[in-house]
């Protein structure tokens, strides 16, 4: 049984079907990358899992159990988290004081919850970062911190929405080591990214969303040789090297 | 019985203007992302402008739209480049708040250049009615009738078939798309704004010949945009009309067979029920309802 | 950093119990309403602490004024009983906005909270019978500490300025505790908030209640003070929905510090013009807009932000030429991700 299984889920906006009949599986311990082009309903997909819309069709279930109606809230502590692919920090909190609001859910004592943090932040090599404003921070570390907000929810699937987004190649050298010490602490990930090359050097399997649906999934050197999804990507050869 | 035929149809003509009213908040929403608390005190303004013109040129009100209609629309470019331009990225907060303080600016600049007197404008058809099987209807309140709906069809015209109102449809549908596309979304910010405040002022203008000019009146007007448009839900121009007239007619009916008084005592609590009950409205779900929490 | 708050607060308290003593009853009475709105601007912002930004507040002020006043008129109940009685039933008031809270956002919530307090004040100008109408209700004169009333503003200074304590303290408790971070966050982003696990609707609406009930407090302190209640002045949109969130917004929406800035600067500035341009009407109420404007597009977190930013240049300045310490700690973390 898969960590997280969808199935046959699809949404529509008005005339839009941005998601139609995807049907996907997350096993424990994998990172299943997503990539596609603009529009291709990935954010929408990333959505529904975390039930901030809710599907018109099919089901969801975590660990076997159905979550397809549960609420973003319930979602977020049965152990589903996110990151947004627009980094969304808490302003005028410093960094600390983030990642403490998903710990203060469990820990009731302030200071004990502030102590969880720093220890989360410098377990991932950030407790430097702690006294911060967020708005002192760099991209990079902003995306950083994103994560490790959403790592003190302590979820067992992580979905990280383009966390290279905006980043240099030296600041995506910076983080992606981030994503593989995420993994070793027993944690899933989905990745939606757009760097081919950094999503294939980390995840195990990949899905291609192209308006909606899901064209093709398995490794990656085999979902990158599909023609179907050499045909979604034409023009952007760049990006289809393997 | 032709009391209550007489009120109605007075009270939907009264609504054709709500309904212009409504569609200018509607299209500053749907294309610029802002919800102009300010909106009905531009309405007051265009009324005192035609005012002012009446009592010192001896205008009649339609004749001075010449004037205000475009000193209204640079009114609206001014506003945009001035205080909606800088706080367009910004939070939500921050657009409420800079909106209701040019509200209580404009409110209160009225207050103090004419004072808390009504002003009233009396043209040689403000009192003129004339009867139409039985009902009495007054010239003034049709004539604004018909005029905010050929503005209403001229607007639904050059939404949908000219250049502009296609670009403008665009940007409110998928705005960062749009600017990735290379169109000038600044340039058309303006014009958004500039139709959506010569709307308001036009609309208070059209209503200056039965009704009279206060400085409270904008936020009256301002309270009538935003239960239209959640009436008729936001973005739609069918449910803004739709809208429109039901709320004229249910404010008319309120006056006359409750009280004078307790019309925007009726029209509050008329907010907080469709609010509570249907948020979407009747024609809900343009683009950006949810954005702004009517679900 | 908070020990040393608390100390300053208890000193600044100390300083204002003896102000009585220095200044006479004339510009006393400008000390209550300056600590009356102080706290009135404080306990409004406990429900921004959450981004609830109400311009109904007024409806919680006029409840607990008629709350306190009806119940001393019609049952002779003591005043202190009464105020107690005016909070809840504040309290009780927003629990009802908190309807339109969960459901609306943005502008649409403001307007409807200014739609619950106008309909409060009509239903208030309309049950003559229940509340006196138009002219409201005169509270009779007792003197005497059980009924809270006096001859003169000393013991109504130290009443005010012990309610005014109360809500900053209750402000401050809870911008520290776990309540207050998870507020705070739902405040800068409710959706981002909710994805942690917080369950942010209960928050928003304790928030608001808490800031209903304290409102109510200074309702019911502004009866006895006034001697009156009546529903233009006690369910005024004006003075007690507009007035605590300008004050707030100015001196820093959402901060401990912010509402005592805000309020401590504009309500003598407000009093000043009204007596300033006493002829010109609306003038006073037309700069108080262009400052709120001013502020937000230029200073959006308020006066506290503008300081804020101040001792930051202030400190870079001093710090130039060695490294401060968050050149360093960026610095350093980055060469430790790398290795």
């Amino acid at each position: 049984m898969s960590l997280l299984e969808i199935e046959n889920v699809s949404k529509r906006f008005g005339g839009v079907q941005a998601v139609d009949d995807v049907s996907l599986h997350l096993d424990e311990g994998e990172i299943l990358g997503i990539i596609g082009p603009n529009g291709a309903g990935k954010t929408t997909l990333f959505n529904l899992i975390t039930g901030t819309i809710r599907s018109d069709t099919g089901k969801i279930s975590l660990a076997g159990a159905d979550i397809t109606t549960t609420s973003p809230t319930k979602r977020a502590r049965a152990g589903i988290g996110r990151t947004f692919q627009v980094v969304r920090p808490f302003l005028r909190m410093t960094v600390a004081e983030n990642v403490m609001v998903p710990v203060l859910v469990h820990t009731h004592k302030v200071s004990e919850a502030r102590n969880k943090a720093v220890a989360l932040l410098e377990e991932l090599g950030i407790g430097k970062l702690a006294d911060l404003d967020v708005s002192q921070l760099t991209l990079a570390q902003r995306k950083r911190i994103e994560v490790a907000r959403a790592l003190a929810t302590e979820p067992k699937v992580l979905l990280l929405d383009e966390v290279l987004a905006g980043l240099n190649n030296r600041e995506v050298l910076d983080v992606l080591p981030f994503v593989n010490q995420v993994r070793a602490r027993g944690i899933s990930i989905i990745m939606i990214e757009h760097l081919v090359k950094a999503l294939t050097s980390v995840s195990d399997r990949i899905i291609v969303l192209d308006q909606g649906t899901l064209i093709a999934q398995g490794k990656s050197d085999d979902v990158l040789k599909d023609p179907a999804v050499i045909k979604a990507y034409i023009g952007e050869e760049d990006n289809v090297e393997g | 019985m032709e009391l209550l035929i007489q009120t109605l149809v007075a009270g939907v003509l009264l609504g054709g203007v709500y309904a212009l009213v409504s569609v200018g908040l509607n299209l500053l929403f749907g294309v610029v992302r802002v919800i102009n608390f300010a909106h009905g005190e531009f309405v007051m303004v265009g009324m005192y402008l035609a005012f002012w013109l009446w009592a010192g040129l001896g205008m009649d009100p339609y004749v001075s739209l010449l004037i205000v209609a475009p000193a209204m629309f640079l009114l609206g470019v001014i506003f945009q480049r001035g205080i909606i331009q800088p706080i367009q990225g910004t939070s939500a907060n921050m657009k409420i708040f800079v909106t209701v303080g040019i509200s209580i600016i404009l409110q209160n600049l009225a207050l103090f250049l004419w004072g808390g007197q009504y002003r009233t404008v009396s043209t040689s058809y403000s009192t003129s009615v004339f009867t139409l099987g039985g009902v009495t209807i007054s010239v003034g309140r049709l004539i604004a009738f018909i005029g905010a709906l050929v503005l209403v069809a001229a607007l639904f015209y050059i939404m949908n078939r000219t250049m502009t109102g296609t670009v403008l449809r665009a940007i409110a549908e998928d705005g960062p798309t749009a600017v990735l596309v290379g169109i000038p979304v600044k340039k058309f910010y303006f014009v958004a704004t500039g139709i959506s405040v010569m709307l308001a002022g036009v609309a208070g203008v059209m209503l200056t010949p039965f009704t009279s000019a206060s400085p409270t009146f904008g936020f009256h007007m301002t309270l009538i945009a935003f239960i239209v448009v959640v009436i008729g839900g936001m973005g739609s121009m069918v449910g803004s009309l739709v809208g429109g007239v039901l709320l004229g007619a249910i404010e008319t009916l309120a006056g006359t067979y409750i009280s004078p008084a307790l019309q925007q005592a009726v029209l509050f609590a008329i907010f907080i029920i469709v609010v509570l009950v249907r948020p979407q409205g009747l024609f809900g779900k343009g683009a950006g309802t949810e954005e702004v929490g009517l679900k | 950093m908070k020990r040393s708050y608390l100390i300053i607060g208890v000193v600044v308290l100390a300083l204002l119990a003896f102000l009585p003593l220095i200044i006479g009853q004339y510009l006393l009475n400008n000390a209550v309403l300056i600590v009356m709105f102080v706290g009135i601007t404080v306990a409004w912002n406990i429900a921004a602490f959450g981004g609830a930004l109400s311009l109904g507040h007024a409806a919680f002020f006029g409840l607990g004024s008629y709350t306190m006043a009806i119940l001393l008129l019609d049952f002779g109940v003591n005043p202190w009983i009464g105020m107690l009685a005016g909070m809840v039933v504040a309290a009780g008031g927003g629990l009802l906005l908190s309807i339109p809270l969960l459901r609306l956002r943005g502008p649409f919530f403001t307007l409807a909270s200014i739609a619950f307090a106008e309909v409060i004040r009509l239903v208030a100008v309309y049950a003559r019978d229940f509340t006196g109408g138009s002219e409201g209700l005169t509270i009779p004169y007792a003197p005497g500490w059980l009924n809270m009333s006096f001859s003169d503003r000393e013991p109504y200074y130290y009443i005010v300025l012990g309610l005014t304590a109360i809500a900053v303290l209750v402000s401050v408790w809870i911008y520290y505790s776990r309540v207050g971070y998870q507020l705070r966050a739902s405040g800068s982003d409710d959706e981002a908030t909710r994805a942690l696990g917080v369950n942010t609707a209960v928050l928003k609406v304790v928030a608001l209640v808490i800031s209903a009930a304290l409102t109510g407090a200074f309702g019911a302190f502004a009866a006895q003070y006034f001697f009156i209640v009546d529903p233009e002045t006690n369910f005024s949109l004006n003075l007690y929905s507009i007035q605590p969130a300008l004050n707030g917004i100015i001196g820093g929406a959402g901060t401990v510090l912010g509402p005592i800035l805000g309020a401590v600067l504009m309500t003598p500035i407000g009093e000043y013009m009204r007596g300033a341009f006493a002829g010109q009407q609306g003038l006073n109420f037309m700069i108080y807009g262009v400052v709120l404007v001013g502020v937000v597009m230029l200073m959006p977190g308020g006066l506290v932000s503008g300081i804020e930013k101040l001792r930051a240049r202030f400190r870079r300045k001093r710090g130039a030429g060695r490294r401060t310490d968050t050149t360093a700690a960026l610095n350093e973390s980055r060469t430790e991700d790398r290795l």
